[in-house]
């Protein structure tokens, strides 16, 4: 043993070198390993799930968007309905309108018509009185001599009659 | 921003008087060292040879400081306790408050210790490196910071006086044999509880290999004499080479511990004889180089025990009967 002696090795330093090794492991893996490889563990695991949470968000984001754009495509849709249906309402109203327009003057047309036909009838009775009244009036004073005025009312009617029947024929 | 002139953030009268301070250092110390006095033989004054370094005194053994209850507390392990002291006060500091977002010194520490985690899973395995990690660990820091703190005014240089008389009050720990001893046996230690947590006695079946042998002896007893001779002499090589792979068990230890105690011891008288011949400036260079050393060490000492655990762990497949 004396070449170990002379190197220095012996039992009390050994063992006490052994234990102060046993005694650094102990308190490094209580002050420095645990507390660190938990702190790095727990970084990776919220690292880890931020990412995924992002991923989610990104996927919510998507469908979001996904179904904005359909929801825009579909409102634009509904417009443009909207607008067909109201230009054809407004057509429809237009029609509509002109139509009644055109039966209203048709009316009021129709009812001038009579009108004029009725005051021209009238006229026509007016004037063919008076011209018998006319006519009868100068028969008398050509014969001189009062004619029975009934009767002769009676003849030129008849005349008139006749002649007015022979026009229209 | 105006433009910087001169060296080193420091304008150049300063950086040219701090030049010359650094040499006339070097060359007071060259002409009061022994070397320039043995070149120049010089007669200095008394007030000017006082300051020379004396002669250093490297002795392999450490000197016993004190005694507690009759147990011999020895240089070397009150420099291992200041090691240890340094090591759990720093990690203590450091993790007391954890944040998940580091600050400068946590993140720093963070980084030492998540470096030699990825070390051990990248050479173990995920699952092995976790386990492995506090051993290697523990012994990388012990014998880095052991080395580094070596370095420091005080070790070595603080005189203790004894019932032996005069000794240094603190020294490296790993420049007394027996603390890379204890290293190479805690790893030691540590592989073989690896070895046969993990393989149970099939672990022991690397070294006391018979199997083949028993084999080849039935064989021939049963009439097959030419197999079953081939199979007597392949056991007998795999009994020998489980025996050799047993004896290099032990040798590792020895290989580990005097690697480390070599390198560090030689580390030391470097440091000591440089600072010797030629005193003050002439020494910093191998201070530089006693850092790089200290921390290779760490790193091989750590990283062998990391594949010698690595290597016991490993089962090897029982050849086909």
């Amino acid at each position: 043993m004396g070449g170990l002696e002379s190197l220095g090795i012996n039992m009390p330093t050994l063992l006490a070198q052994v234990i102060n090794v046993a005694i650094l492991f102990g308190l490094l893996y209580l002050v420095a390993y645990r507390p660190i490889m938990r702190m790095l563990d727990e970084r990776s695991r919220k690292i880890k799930e931020s990412m995924e949470n992002t991923e989610l968000i990104k996927q919510h984001a998507e469908r979001a968007e996904g179904e904005a754009a359909k929801r825009i495509e579909a409102a634009g849709k509904e417009g443009e309905e909207v607008v067909a249906r109201a230009m054809r309402t407004g057509e429809e109203v237009k029609k509509e309108a002109q139509q009644q327009s055109k039966q209203e003057a048709e009316t009021l047309i129709a009812r001038a018509q009579a009108e004029i036909r009725r005051e021209r009838d009238e006229a026509i009775g007016e004037l063919r009185k008076e011209f018998a009244d006319l006519t009868v009036t100068a028969a008398g004073k050509v014969i001189d001599r009062t004619l029975d005025k009934k009767a002769h009312r009676q003849i030129i009617d008849k005349v008139l009659e006749e002649a007015s029947t022979l026009k229209k024929g | 921003m105006p433009e910087k002139k001169g060296c080193l953030g420091c304008s150049f009268p300063i950086v040219i008087g701090v030049f010359i301070v650094l040499l006339v250092l070097l060359v007071v110390g060259f002409v009061i060292g022994p070397l320039g006095q043995s070149m120049l033989g010089i007669e200095l004054p008394s007030w000017l040879s006082a300051l020379s370094v004396d002669r250093p005194d490297p002795h392999l053994p450490a000197a016993t400081v004190f005694h507690i209850f009759g147990f011999p507390i020895t240089n070397s392990i009150i420099g291992a306790w200041i090691t240890i002291i340094f090591l759990v006060g720093f990690s203590y500091v450091v993790t007391r408050r954890m944040k998940l977002i580091p600050g400068r010194l946590q993140a720093a520490f963070e980084f030492l210790i998540g470096w030699l985690y990825d070390l051990c899973c990248s050479v173990a395995g995920e699952a092995n490196g976790r386990r492995f990690f506090p051993v290697v660990a523990t012994i990388f820091l012990f014998v880095a910071f052991n080395a580094w703190l070596a370095l420091l005014p005080g070790f070595g240089s603080i005189i203790a006086h004894t019932a032996d008389g005069e000794t240094e009050l603190i020294r490296a720990a790993n420049t007394d044999i027996n603390m890379p001893l204890a290293l190479a046996l805690v790893s030691f230690i540590f592989v073989e509880f690896f070895g046969l947590r993990t393989l149970g006695v099939r672990y022991l079946g690397k070294f006391l290999n018979f199997g083949e042998f028993f084999r080849g002896a039935r064989q021939l007893f049963t009439g097959k004499l030419k197999s079953g001779l081939s199979r007597l002499f392949t056991g007998a090589m795999t009994i020998f080479t489980g025996l050799l792979e047993g004896l290099s068990e032990f040798i590792r230890i020895v290989s580990l511990t005097f690697r480390l105690f070599g390198n560090m011891t030689a580390g030391e008288i470097l440091l000591l004889v440089a600072a010797f011949l030629i005193p003050w400036l002439f020494a910093i260079p191998f201070y530089g180089l006693e850092l790089l050393i200290g921390f290779i060490q760490a790193i091989i000492f750590g990283g062998l025990t990391l594949i010698f655990l690595t290597l016991a762990v490993e089962s090897h497949g029982e050849e086909a009967p």
